[in-house]
Parts: C-alpha cells; sequence; structure tokens
C-alpha cells in the first residue's frame, strides 16, 4: 500500500507526535503574556469562503461586512452581498470556530464561490485581494487554488500581505498536488489533529505544514442555523485564526512573522500525557 | 466556409464522438471499480464519483455503488451547489456527521440524492489539470464518523479514479474541441464572431445523437466493451461477427438473385 505515503499534512499531530519537542516551548512567554485578557476586539478576520450566514447564532452577530467576488467580463469584481448568505455552510462553520475563540473580533466575509467556473483561481485571488487591502489583520483561507497558472498571483499576494501586516492562515491540503497559497512560507498553514479542545495546537518545525489545531469532529455551524460535525484542515485553520486574532489584538504591533513565533512558543507540549 | 468543409468538419465529429465513447466506456468501469471498492473498504452504505462536464458547467455523478448509491447516478448538480460543489471549486476534502440529525441540512442533500446519509466524506479528483471531480463516500456501518485516516484513504481511492480519468482521457467534449481549434485556427485579427463558431460548431455536431444513430452507438458501445474481454472471448467475438457478415452476405446475394429472377416461379 505504497499509495498510502501521501503528504499526510496531520500524521505529526496525532498520536506519538514524536518529531514535534525538539525544543522545549520558548519559556520566557505563556499563554497569559500572548493573549491573555483579550478577546479580540478591535481585529478584524476575513473569512474568503462559501458566504457567512449573519445570522447564524454562531457568528454571534460579529459579520461586520460581506462581500461576494463576481466573474465579471475581464476580470473578477466585488460586489456588496447585503444579504450575507452562505452557499454551503462552510464559511459560517468557519466563522462561527473564530468567534468562539475570539468573540471580540469583527468578520468580513469574502464569497469566492460562483456558479461561473472560468477563472476560479482568479476569483480567489481577488477575494484575498480585496481582504488584504480593506483592513483584516487576519485572513482564514480554507480553500486553496490548484492551479499552476496562479502561481505567480498568489506568490505576490502572499508577500503583500505579508508586507502589509496581514496574516494569512491557510488550511493544507491533503491532496499531493500545488495548493497556493497555502505552501507558501509566509503564510499559516495548519492541519487537524484529534485532540477535542480549541486550545490545543501544535507546531511543527517541519514545514511546510507548521501548525496543527482542532480539526477532527468538530461541532461547527452550517448553513440555515443547523449545526453538524465535521473533520478537516478546513476546520483547524479557524482555530489557529481566532488564536491569531488574539494576538493580534493583545500585540498589535505584532507582525504576521511575530505572531507566527508567539504562536510556536505558546503551543501544546507535543507529547501526549501519560 | 464551404459545404465540403462542413462535412470534413461533421466527420470529425462523428469519429471523436466514436473515440469518447469507446474510451469513456474504459474510464466508467475503473470509476465503478473504484466506487465498489471504496464502499467495500469503508463498508459504507454509498459511494460516488460526480465528474465535472465544462458543458453545462455542472458535476454530474456518473457512477455509484451500494445499497443506497444508485439513486444519485445521472442527478446532476451546480458547482456552486453543496457538499461535492463545494470540495469540488475549492479542492478541500472534508467530512460530516451528525447530519441527518439537523433537518436543515438533511433536506437539502435530500433533495439532490435521495438518501439522507448520517455521515459523509467528501474528497476532490485531482489531476494534472486540476480538480476533475468529488469523490463522496455515505455512512459507515461500523461507526457514527470518519476519520482523519479515513479522509485519506478516500482521497487515495480518488486519486485512482483520476489517474484511470486522465489516462483513458480523449476529449471529453467534441464541441468544445471543435470550437477550441476553430477559435485557434482562425488568425486573431480575423476572428469571426464567437457566434459563428458557435453555428458552425452545431452544424458539424448536428444529429450527433439522433435516435437514427443508436445502432451505430450501441454497437460503440459493444465494441467498447469488447475491448476489455480476454482473448478466448475476443476471438469469439471475432468468429461471431465473421459469421454474421457472411450470413448478410448471403442475404444480400439471396435478394439480388430473387430480384433478377423475379419472374420465375418460385414453387418446384
Amino acid at each position: 500500500m505504497s499509495d498510502l505515503d501521501l503528504p499526510a499534512w496531520s500524521e505529526p499531530f496525532v498520536g506519538e507526535r514524536g518529531g514535534l519537542d525538539r525544543l522545549a516551548p520558548l519559556g520566557c512567554i505563556d499563554r497569559a503574556w500572548a493573549f491573555g485578557g483579550v478577546d479580540g476586539s478591535g481585529v478584524t478576520v476575513a473569512v474568503i469562503d462559501s458566504g457567512v450566514e449573519r445570522a447564524h447564532p454562531a457568528v454571534g452577530g460579529r459579520l461586520v461586512e460581506s462581500v461576494c467576488v463576481e466573474p465579471g467580463d475581464d476580470e473578477p469584481i466585488v460586489v456588496d452581498d447585503p444579504e450575507a448568505i452562505d452557499v454551503v455552510g462552510h464559511g459560517t462553520a468557519c466563522a462561527g470556530i473564530i468567534h468562539g475563540l475570539a468573540p471580540g473580533a469583527d468578520i468580513i466575509s469574502v464569497r469566492v464561490l460562483g456558479p461561473d467556473n472560468r477563472g476560479r483561481g482568479a476569483i480567489f485571488a481577488a477575494g484575498l485581494e480585496w481582504a488584504i487591502s480593506h483592513g483584516a489583520a487576519v485572513v482564514n483561507l480554507s480553500l486553496s487554488s490548484k492551479s499552476e497558472a496562479m502561481f505567480g498571483t498568489f506568490h505576490d499576494l502572499a508577500d503583500r500581505a505579508y508586507f502589509a501586516n496581514v496574516l494569512l492562515v491557510c488550511a493544507a491540503n491533503n491532496v499531493p498536488a500545488p495548493s497556493f497559497p497555502s505552501l507558501f512560507a509566509s503564510v499559516i498553514s495548519v492541519a487537524a489533529h484529534d485532540v477535542a479542545d480549541p486550545w490545543t495546537w501544535f507546531y511543527n518545525p517541519r514545514p511546510p505544514v507548521e501548525f496543527g489545531a482542532y480539526g477532527v469532529d468538530v461541532p461547527v455551524a452550517w448553513k440555515g442555523g443547523a449545526r453538524l460535525v465535521a473533520t478537516g484542515n478546513s476546520f483547524a485553520a479557524p482555530h489557529i485564526a481566532g488564536l491569531a486574532a488574539l494576538i493580534r489584538a493583545k500585540h498589535p504591533a505584532a507582525t504576521p512573522f511575530e505572531v507566527k513565533a508567539i504562536l510556536a512558543a505558546t503551543a501544546t507540549g507535543a507529547r501526549p500525557e501519560g | 466556409m464551404g459545404e465540403r468543409a462542413l462535412e470534413l468538419l461533421g466527420a470529425i465529429a462523428l469519429r471523436a464522438e466514436t473515440a469518447r465513447r469507446l474510451e469513456s466506456g474504459g474510464a466508467r468501469a475503473v470509476l465503478s471499480s473504484v466506487v465498489e471498492a471504496t464502499v467495500a473498504l469503508f463498508e459504507a452504505e454509498a459511494a460516488s464519483i460526480a465528474l465535472y462536464d465544462a458543458a453545462t458547467d455542472r458535476l454530474v455523478f456518473e457512477v455509484a455503488a451500494g445499497e443506497h448509491g444508485q439513486g444519485v447516478i445521472g442527478v446532476s448538480i451546480g458547482i456552486d451547489q453543496g457538499i461535492a460543489g463545494f470540495v469540488f471549486t475549492t479542492g478541500q476534502a472534508l467530512a460530516l456527521s451528525d447530519v441527518a440529525s439537523d433537518p436543515r441540512f438533511g433536506r437539502t442533500v435530500a433533495e439532490q440524492t435521495a438518501y439522507v446519509p448520517r455521515s459523509l466524506i467528501a474528497v476532490p479528483l485531482v489531476d494534472e489539470r486540476g480538480t476533475i471531480g468529488v469523490l463522496e463516500v455515505l455512512d459507515k456501518h461500523s461507526q457514527e464518523a470518519f476519520s482523519l485516516r479515513d479522509i485519506e484513504l478516500a482521497a487515495v481511492f480518488a486519486r485512482q479514479a483520476a489517474v484511470a480519468i486522465s489516462a483513458s482521457r480523449v476529449e471529453r467534449d467534441v464541441a468544445s474541441l471543435l470550437r477550441a481549434s476553430l477559435a485557434d485556427l482562425t488568425p486573431s485579427d480575423a476572428s469571426p464572431a464567437a457566434a459563428t463558431i458557435d453555428e458552425l460548431v452545431a452544424a458539424a455536431t448536428a444529429g450527433l445523437d439522433r435516435e437514427d444513430d443508436s445502432h451505430l452507438w450501441g454497437l460503440v458501445e459493444q465494441v467498447a466493451r469488447v475491448r476489455r474481454a480476454d482473448p478466448d472471448a475476443l476471438e469469439l467475438v471475432t468468429d461471431l461477427l465473421e459469421a454474421l457478415a457472411r450470413q448478410s452476405e448471403r442475404a444480400s446475394r439471396t435478394r439480388r438473385r430473387s430480384r433478377a429472377g423475379s419472374g420465375r416461379a418460385r414453387d418446384r
């Protein structure tokens, strides 16, 4: 079964977690310093996804803006989405997770799923570009583009985000194919672990996927006011996005690289207890 | 464009369509075995594969296995709809459970598949061109939910399916192939209106689905099946076809003779 030798991004974070303890968590800072006493107030998190349902209780009324990217004639255009719908449920799930960790953070929804398949990567890119230039401090991307043609575009956007002090948190992809921007060095790439605790996250010193967060059997919000239980890297990323929002609320001057370092320093000890 | 050119285009379209039907039979057989293996391995209620259809910009459920799988074959959904649409457009694999316990969710799935699962996995089918479809697995008998490992395992099956499709891919859509080649052939400064190309394509592909050609497509389908037969069966089929051909030749000779001798008394 050599076919099972896939890039199993979650493997370092489940079971023995053998490779994670090459260095003790940095002792000089702890979670109380990193985000104690804040709830994310003053920080805006953009959710680039299937939309966010404004009325869903899990979002706690924190959705402050909702836009939608449409294909357009020549290039994608970003339009207002005053109704704030979620066409799938996935974006609401992500927003609900972020709100659960950072209840004071404002959420912006950028819906990038359209009925038109042409230029899907371009639609993602347009949504990301919009989020970078509209005040988001953290951007959650529980999706990625597989198009090699979009490599340059996403690389440029990842750099622009980094230099504009915008932190991109991306779900890793389990499919052995290019996946942008989740495999770029400047973003935080996240896979799932199976400890049922939003406050448990691991740091993995072997890139490209550096963080593991709660992503197995996560109770999430869904379209139509529903709730269900979901598994996937998609649901791990917003946990890190929520934590990043807390860190940015407590330390507004921290850069994306510093936020990443703080997340690594305050990560859960690697070995299972006992 | 002259009548002769259109005739040629029509001939190209017919051959491309024949090739497409010959090949898709092979891919379909592999896809069927992938979903059957998926159902067996996961001990699942159902598994299905939906493929992207460029002509309609929709996902079409092509094959399914399992007790509750069959109802979904032929169903098409928008690529911005439901779990399959999300996984297709984002390439993000996921598993959901406790689905049926929330009727608000169940209804939207049931509208499409006539079966509401308790739990499901959806993983993208990815080849070198990008995401081409979605593999879904519904309801494990043994457990309430699917694990992370299950998602990875399903991804392995999805990869087999994607490889099978890539390996056997003839241009899936004859009309889009013609459209693309016509657009490429025309110098860009003298590019005809898209509508003109559309008209030409429509004329060339007209009648590919005509009812009176159904015998031909039936034969193509049989030939596609025969290609996968073992050598003995293949020999038998060849013998049968030869016998049939001899018989039809004899029949036509007899008809000619009987026309030639129509004045002669039939009775001996």
